[in-house]
């Protein structure tokens, strides 16, 4: 049987009944993963989910997670399975200790299936850069396209099927515009609300766990499960959790939702601006107070150099451990110094190398007011204009990016305001760490495109009840790429 | 603001305990500018010097220690799994006295 295109409630159905077992469903997902001509793998975990799913017992009927499999991208730590970050300085490294997250969805005896690909260190949002090279958007069969990054191979084998969810992390938009290009929800939470104990730091003020999943209830499924305050990670919050499926189905028509008109004018590509603007008719038609509000292009242009900024220097400090000694490959040296220095260059690559000297720089007590602190600023004066926004709306709506997956030679004018704004304006989310949902709303030569839904801190039911909606009003949901759909 | 030229990212590279090509410092260089000039823009900004740098999104502190609880170590064997270089059940590194 092909379970390719079900959703958790229905492989959920399929279990309780016995009609499939979790054996199956992992051999399935197993079979498909090895069968990969996307490159999201960086190593399949075969003995593990078969050993997994074989210990499970009776089906557990209030478990919708129960021996459904699922993906991890490869910065998370997996105990006993090698965990590489995508980067050559972690090649053969093995974690003594599972990422709360993996122990979590463990408990919930959900079956991991492999490793996935990403930007290295998942610094990048193209999915070119990781040790293994390119991975390949699944809707274009022809391998022209990015799937985006950094969280590439996790949207790569949720989109073809592979599982029905993965875990992936978003520090700028590494989960929502990888989403947008793939035709899945890329969702991440509210900051602090799962824990990040065991996912590699990239930018820590900014990180949050992700997750992709091809429906919205699914979506709440997985963050019921990892939602909640984790004693290893003191920058979790012990706020309570909600159960986030629950009601999602329940309609409630006071939610007020804001488009900010400077960035839905910054694309120039009709057929995402005219999907995007259905989509707000449709929610308009359903009862939903839709309005435009304003953010000046002035700041607005301030958003990607702020988040480079923040983002390499924070960036810089976290990879001082990569050393080469106490893991990593062997590298020569008559000092240890010397040791270090070949092992970090001849295992970081060249993109986050200049993320580390930027950062760097950035942090230089002659430079740090004019560069870091500056930008730290600049993340208040941002945050407090979306957040005054938010006193008034309950969500912040626009589209996720400014087209569909661009090609791997395309290259964009770094400088131009569609840049600068449409494709940057998801780390409006990590500056002030909201919840921000991605989820597809249309199509552009059998390329996928989505919407962005943004809420208030710790509103992160809310945010998945209005994507329920938008889901509903769309009909675009356990979508499954078929190597380019018209 | 410190003034930046290659030699000056070579500098910051080294101490950062790596190198890079000729080509990939030109590279760095021309980003460089592209950063810089992006910033002084923010700078332009009269009113920024009211803001306070924002560290964190949102206060999210823990002010309590966590009970002592007694746990298994790490194994000697697990501890030095992933070195590539080890002797005598310890990691080795290269003489520091020479």
């Amino acid at each position: 049987m092909n379970y390719r295109e079900l959703s958790i409630d229905e492989l959920h159905e399929l279990l309780v009944s016995k009609k499939v077992t979790p054996l199956d469903l992992a051999k399935e997902a197993i079979a498909l993963a090895k069968a990969d001509t996307n490159n999201a793998f960086e190593y399949i975990m075969e003995k593990e989910a078969l050993e997994a799913a074989e210990a499970l017992g009776e089906p557990e009927a209030n478990n919708p997670l129960w021996g459904i499999p699922f993906v991890i991208k490869d910065n998370f730590s997996t105990k006993g399975v090698p965990t590489t970050g995508s980067s050559n300085i972690l090649k053969g490294y093995v974690p003594v200790f599972d990422a709360t997250v993996v122990e979590k969805l463990k408990a919930a005896k959900a079956i991991a299936i492999g490793k996935t690909t990403l930007d290295e260190l998942a610094m990048g949002g193209s999915g070119i850069t990781g040790h293994l090279g390119r991975t390949y958007n699944p809707w274009d069969r022809s391998h022209s396209r990015i799937v985006g990054g950094s969280s590439c191979g996790s949207a790569a084998a949720t989109s073809d099927g592979f599982v029905p969810f993965a875990l992936g992390s978003d520090t700028g938009d590494s989960t929502r515009k990888p989403a947008s290009h793939a035709g899945l929800i890329g969702f991440k939470p509210t900051w602090s609300r799962i824990s990040r104990f065991g996912l590699f730091p990239f930018a820590p003020s900014l990180d949050t766990v992700g997750i992709f999943s091809r429906n919205v209830k699914d979506c709440a499924y997985v963050l019921n499960a990892l939602a909640g305050r984790d004693e290893k990670d003191s920058t979790s919050s012990t706020k309570p959790v909600e159960d986030y499926a629950k009601d999602i189905e329940k309609e409630n028509k006071n939610y007020k939702i804001a488009v900010i008109k400077e960035i839905e004018d910054s694309i120039s590509n009709n057929v995402v601006k005219d999907a995007f603007k259905k989509s707000v008719e449709d929610l308009k038609k359903a009862g939903y107070q839709v309005d435009y509000v304003h953010v000046s292009n002035e700041l607005l242009l301030t958003l990607f150099p702020t988040y480079f900024v923040i983002s390499c220097a924070e960036a810089t400090s976290n990879n001082a451990n990569m050393d080469g000694i106490k893991f990593g490959p062997l590298s020569e040296g008559k000092t240890f110094e010397e040791v270090m220095l070949n092992a970090r260059t001849k295992g970081f690559g060249e993109l986050i190398k200049r993320r580390f000297v930027i950062g760097s720089f950035a942090l230089m007590k002659e430079n740090q007011n004019e560069l870091f602190v500056r930008a730290q600023k600049n993340r208040r004066r941002i945050v407090d204009a979306i957040n005054d926004i938010l006193r008034e709306y309950n969500f912040i709506y626009l589209p996720a990016a400014p087209g569909i997956a661009p090609k791997f030679d395309d290259a964009s004018d770094k400088l131009s305001d569609e840049y600068l704004i449409a494709d940057n304006h998801l780390c409006i989310a990590n500056f002030a760490g909201l919840p921000s949902l991605t989820l597809p709303i249309g199509f552009e030569d059998g390329m996928p495109f989505g919407a962005n839904i943004t809420g208030r801190a710790f509103e992160d039911k809310d945010v998945l009840k209005i994507s329920y909606e938008i889901e509903k009003l769309t009909g675009l949901k356990n979508l499954v790429a078929k190597g380019g759909q018209k | 603001m410190k003034t930046y030229n290659i030699d000056v990212l070579k500098d910051a590279a080294n101490r950062l305990l790596f190198d890079m090509s000729e080509a990939e410092y030109k590279t760095l260089l021309n980003e460089f500018d592209i950063v810089v000039k992006q910033m002084k823009l923010i700078g332009d900004n009269k009113g920024l010097d009211a803001y306070e740098p924002m560290v964190f999104p949102f206060e999210c502190t823990t002010d309590y220690l966590r009970e002592d609880e007694p746990g298994e170590p790490l194994s000697r064997e697990e501890a030095l799994r992933n070195s590539p270089r080890k002797a005598g059940g310890q990691i080795k590194l290269p003489r520091v006295v020479q």
